[in-house]
């Protein structure tokens, strides 16, 4: 195990996200909540006061059924979304496999996204250019690394998209149910880049609605429930707490 | 700010990615391809040479030819006009990427406007051409022009920012934008020269940076007089104002993209 550093990689203090129920607003509707002076539309919170830390080189799983506010949490680690009161700190770099490919341009080649992918992770030209032939390879794409992506088979798209990711060199590593990616052949691979990845020490958030993920990566599971956390502690035990709430076990157990 | 926009520096690699990104997509499914860029100035300034020098005569002078006239007013106008356009729908464009990794945001907008220097460019070689056609070389002054520009260039992109981020809040805003650059089209000497406006209406083309700055080229390019220093000055200091003002509020309003995605 890796020794954690004191300080830690991932706290949240005292962290509430809210969210407009509304869509779409409009100038209109802005002039009008101006005029009245009444809120904005209806308030939803997708996260409410959470404190938790992750220490460096920890993995940390994140269970609870749709809506609890666990993707929300990942997007505040991202940095995409800022808290609507608390604290979040991150340290180091992060790198979300959250919607892998999400950079690509259809009409680039799959050589010039893997560059522009890159650099929207945060990588230099240079670091590029060095993981270059490792991303290639890592994502069996030699022969078709010339080709525009829109050719590209959604599998063949995804295993780019996670092929720079894992190769963005993060030290904060966010996966939101992704590693179903590819066949199992290549979902081994993932798996064993993973375990790769704690060895060295990097610090792992990953978010699943799946128990058995959880259960191969972590040591500690935090369990959200309405934007509350309800359990944190080892995997195991937050594990079965979970699933005795849940009335069709089988259903999730292979669901996600 | 100054850490945010020295954030922004450093992410410099990402900027040029996404103007290769922009400058890839533009033409790609076309046949003519980059042709395109000569096209749409070259049609813009024959229709325009034909309606206000043949139909309605606009008097510019002796000196000048009519085509040419126009053409150095609406080279800098096509840019500002399509980096605008472009630059306000850059973030709401890429909302997916907004919602899902974070890197300075004004790396979007910034990458819309500077994509609009490559069609400048093919503009500025019809421009050569056409001065060729006239038999004319572009006058000693013309090493005004990158400087002059270099000023448009920053109020351009601080308008761009503050549009951008307003158009994630509200679709309306891009719907403005069009309105506005029809209407500040005719309100900017580009298909008429300033002395034949009323005295009284003067006082529009002196607030008007597009204005101030289509006539400074004119200058340098056709007349061959020196800018005026003191409109430089303050055109420099409106620039610099309106980026830094429209940077802030970008970064102000950065916070909130994702939520409104």
């Amino acid at each position: 195990m890796q020794t954690a550093s004191d300080a830690p990689e991932i706290e949240f203090r005292n962290v509430t996200k809210r969210f407009y129920l509304k869509e779409g607003r409009t100038l209109r509707e802005f002039a009008q909540a101006l005029l009245t002076r009444r809120p904005w539309g209806d308030e939803f919170s997708a996260l409410e006061d959470v404190s938790f830390k992750v220490d460096r080189g920890e993995t940390l799983g994140i269970i609870g059924r749709n809506g609890s506010g666990k993707s929300t949490a990942l997007k505040l680690i991202a940095g995409v979304t800022a808290p609507s009161s608390g604290e979040v700190y991150v340290a180091g770099r992060v790198s979300p496999l959250i919607e892998l490919g999400a950079g690509f341009h259809p009409d680039l080649t799959g050589r010039e996204n893997v560059h522009l992918n890159g650099s929207i992770l945060g990588m230099s030209d240079r670091e590029i250019n060095d993981q270059f032939d490792a991303i290639v390879e890592f994502a069996e794409l030699q022969e078709f690394i010339d080709t525009p992506v829109k050719r590209y088979s959604s599998g063949m798209y995804m295993r780019l998209g996670f092929a720079v990711a894992v190769y963005s060199n993060p030290e904060v590593l966010l996966i939101d149910e992704v590693l179903s990616v590819g066949d199992a052949f290549f979902q081994e691979k993932c798996l064993a880049r993973m375990h790769e990845f704690q060895r060295q020490g990097t610090t792992i958030v990953i978010v699943s609605h799946s128990p058995e993920t959880i259960t191969a990566f972590c040591d500690r599971a935090m369990w959200l429930e309405k934007g509350r956390i309800v359990a944190d502690g080892p995997t195991k035990q937050i594990q079965a707490e979970y699933i005795a709430t849940v009335p069709h076990h089988a259903e999730v157990a292979h669901g996600g | 700010m100054l850490r945010q926009f020295a954030e922004f520096w450093r992410r410099r690699d990402l900027l040029w990615h996404m103007v290769v990104r922009h400058l890839r997509g533009q033409y790609k499914q076309s046949v003519l391809g980059y042709a395109w860029a000569f096209v749409n100035p070259l049609s813009l300034m024959i229709i325009l040479s034909f309606v206000f020098s043949t139909i309605i005569r606009v008097p510019v002078g002796e000196d000048v030819p009519y085509p040419l006239f126009v053409f150095v007013g609406l080279l800098p106008w096509l840019f500002f006009s399509s980096a605008i356009a472009s630059g306000t729908d850059s973030v709401t464009n890429a909302s997916s990427l907004v919602s899902k990794v974070y890197f300075p945001r004004e790396v979007l907008p910034t990458a819309a406007v500077l994509t609009k220097l490559v069609d400048l460019f093919f503009g500025l070689i019809i421009l050569v051409a056409l001065l060729a056609y006239y038999e004319r070389l572009p006058e000693a002054t013309v090493y005004w022009f990158p400087l002059l520009f270099g000023i448009h260039l920053l109020f351009t992109l601080g308008l761009t920012y503050p549009l951008a981020a307003l158009n994630l809040y509200f679709h309306d805003v891009r719907f403005l934008v069009g309105v506005v650059l029809t209407l500040w089209f005719y309100l900017t000497p580009i298909i008429y020269p300033v002395d034949i406006v009323p005295s009284k209406y003067e006082f529009i083309f002196d607030i008007n940076p597009n204005a101030v700055f289509i006539n400074a080229y004119r200058r340098v390019i056709l007349y061959g007089e020196d800018p005026e220093p003191g409109r430089v000055l303050i055109g420099l200091a409106v620039a610099l104002i309106t980026f830094v003002i429209g940077y802030y509020l970008f970064k102000k309003m950065e916070k909130g993209f994702a939520d409104s995605i």
